[in-house]
């Protein structure tokens, strides 16, 4: 029973990447988004390599783990598929953990990607071992919780990426800009340290520069469960939101039709 | 033998799915009002209504992608699925009016994934998949980008998708709407082929001659109620009354012989140089034509009784129901 709906789970994310790694707003929101801003925030400015490194595996786990989550079920709703996967045999956590997986092991390959140049070129070092283990623990962390921000704005039952993306942008960038990556936690007034709580890339952020530099604000353990505790509530969150919206998706254009046939008759 | 034959129709007689007081709300709109039927194993089952008449969000209903409202209850081979209808999902087999095969996804890649998802094993996967490739003639166009494939071509690996877990029951929702006249043809001849080898099968359709020749039975629906429920015979039975009187003349008549057959029927003249009328009385009214053609010298070279098509008795009911709202709205 648990083997049968991990494979579901897995052939969804499968499809997943392979079908919306290539699509526009992916690519844009994934890849383009954080490489344009890293050049923006670097250029220019005196940045140490440590900062510059830490600043762009925070942005790339956020950027790429929101990309592919919030466009899968808005083009799948458009194209008709999603009514092919809601009529077969899976339950609505196995369609969202799909979603989730897929987005997650696609920010951990960017990102991933990114930390090996970095070590690799530019000679980024860590403390200790136990430091890159809670670097990569920290990247999965955010992956995850990324994605699960990105399937809640897709619980708008809407078939229109634009739509989502929208809203999307309009929650990250001010998750983005409080989150300690441009202005260190420890140069912040107080109250904007109170305010960045409300940005789960604040604990991600810390967490790296205890792994980089040394210096963090927070304890460790408490950034580690601070993103847990994100996790878990946006994961009951989105439970709750598409179990209510999923219908919505295809009898809002069902009702749509109805509604114009209603309209035509008279 | 006796026990045979009593077995035979226990089984033709097996409730393969039996629906009650279905019905689906979207805002105000009642799209389905407390629809109740049932399909014997082994049945093709047409629904026939027009345009927003309900047919698939009834079908949505029956295969669990809408919720299940108030006290409806729906029964697969005996079990309610009513509250578990993901488990019973693997019962069916569904063919959408507009392809909803993944369009990125290759004809084969599409097989994979939804073989996957039923739980068949890659091995059997692939032997099912080259099967029904072969048999629906798309093995040459296997690895080619589903988006690619014309309506006709879509349809046809809808239907192998739909066959590939080897349900006991086929939903097809309008499944030759917009096909060329082959791909119709070879569509409904499967139909028919896997209704001999023991699927149930319930269908949607405009498509009254389809109706006719392949369903057992058909419901009519109309503003989400059905408002029939009856075999396709039964249906032109009960509207036989009416029927169209075609006849051919030798010659020209003058307006005189004219003026003396219309005092009889109603006569009109089609593009083939019939003469058509509607009778009530067949017997009646062409033996009285004959009648009077005799007296008249009126030569009819060619008579003709058309039977009351599906479509005349659908338009019959769906006016009939219109008709019966607006007296008591009134």
């Amino acid at each position: 029973m648990i083997q049968d709906s991990l494979t579901r789970i897995w052939l969804l994310s499968k499809k997943n990447i392979t079908l919306y790694i290539k699509k526009g707003p992916v690519l844009i929101f994934g890849l383009m988004f954080p490489f344009f801003m890293t050049l923006s925030w670097v250029i220019g400015r005196k940045i140490s390599l440590n900062l510059v490194f830490i600043g762009i595996i925070a942005m790339t786990s956020f950027f790429t783990a929101t990309a592919i989550s919030p466009v899968v079920l808005p083009i799948e709703t458009r194209e008709k598929s999603l009514e092919r996967i809601l009529s077969s045999p899976i339950s609505l956590n196995e369609i969202l953990i799909g979603i989730i997986l897929a987005s997650t092991l696609y920010s951990l390959f960017i990102t991933s990607i990114i930390t090996i140049i970095f070590v690799l070129i530019f000679s980024v070092g860590f403390n200790s071992l136990i430091t890159i283990f809670l670097m990569f623990f920290g990247i999965g962390l955010m992956s995850i919780l990324g994605s699960l921000l990105g399937l809640l704005v897709a619980a708008n039952p809407t078939d229109m990426t634009s739509d989502v993306m929208i809203i999307m942008n309009l929650i990250k960038f001010p998750l983005l800009f409080i989150s300690g990556i441009f202005v260190p936690l420890q140069m912040m007034p107080f109250n904007l340290v109170f305010i960045s709580f409300l940005s789960p890339i604040t604990f991600l952020t810390d967490l790296l520069r205890f792994c980089v530099e040394g210096n963090n604000f927070f304890l460790v353990q408490f950034d580690i469960l601070m993103l847990i505790f994100w996790i878990i509530s946006l994961s009951i969150v989105n439970y709750i939101l598409h179990k209510k919206t999923m219908p919505k998706r295809l009898s809002e254009t069902a009702s749509k039709k109805k509604m114009m046939m209603k309209k035509n008759m008279r | 033998m006796i026990e045979i034959s009593q077995n035979q129709n226990l089984i033709t007689e097996l409730v393969a799915i039996k629906v009650i007081n279905l019905i689906k709300r979207f805002g105000s709109l009642v799209a389905v009002n407390d629809v109740s039927f049932e399909i014997n194993q082994g049945e093709i089952v047409g629904i026939l209504g027009p345009n927003g008449a309900g047919k698939t969000t009834t079908i949505r209903l029956l295969t669990g992608v809408f919720q299940l409202e108030n006290n409806a209850k729906i029964e697969i081979f005996g079990d309610d699925i009513t509250h578990n209808p993901t488990k019973y999902k693997k019962n069916f087999g569904i063919v959408p009016e507009i392809s909803n095969a993944f369009s990125d996804y290759s004809v084969w890649q599409n097989l994979m994934f939804s073989g996957g998802i039923y739980g068949i094993s890659k091995d059997e996967i692939e032997k099912r998949s080259k099967k029904l490739l072969t048999q629906f003639n798309l093995i040459d166009k296997m690895y080619f980008k589903t988006k690619t494939l014309s309506k006709g071509l879509k349809q046809r690996l809808n239907l192998c998708l739909a066959l590939l877990h080897d349900p006991p029951i086929l939903i097809l929702d309008e499944p030759t709407s917009g096909l060329d006249p082959i791909s119709v043809n070879l569509m409904r001849n499967r139909i028919l082929k896997l209704k001999e080898e023991g699927k149930t099968i319930l269908i949607t359709t405009h498509d009254m001659r389809e109706a006719q020749n392949m369903c057992d039975r058909i419901l009519i629906m109309n503003k989400g109620k059905i408002i029939a429920d009856e075999s396709p015979d039964t249906l032109r039975e009960q509207f036989k009354s009416t029927s169209t009187i075609l006849f051919k003349i030798d010659g020209v008549i003058s307006s005189e012989q004219e003026r003396i057959l219309s005092k009889i029927v109603k006569l009109v003249k089609d593009k083939n140089g019939y003469y058509v009328f509607s009778s009530t009385n067949a017997l009646r009214d062409i033996s009285n034509l004959f009648q009077t053609s005799k007296e008249n010298d009126i030569k009819i070279s060619d008579l003709k009784i058309k039977e009351t098509s599906l479509e005349e008795v659908f338009i019959h009911l769906i006016k009939d129901d219109l008709t019966s709202e607006e007296g008591m709205a009134k």
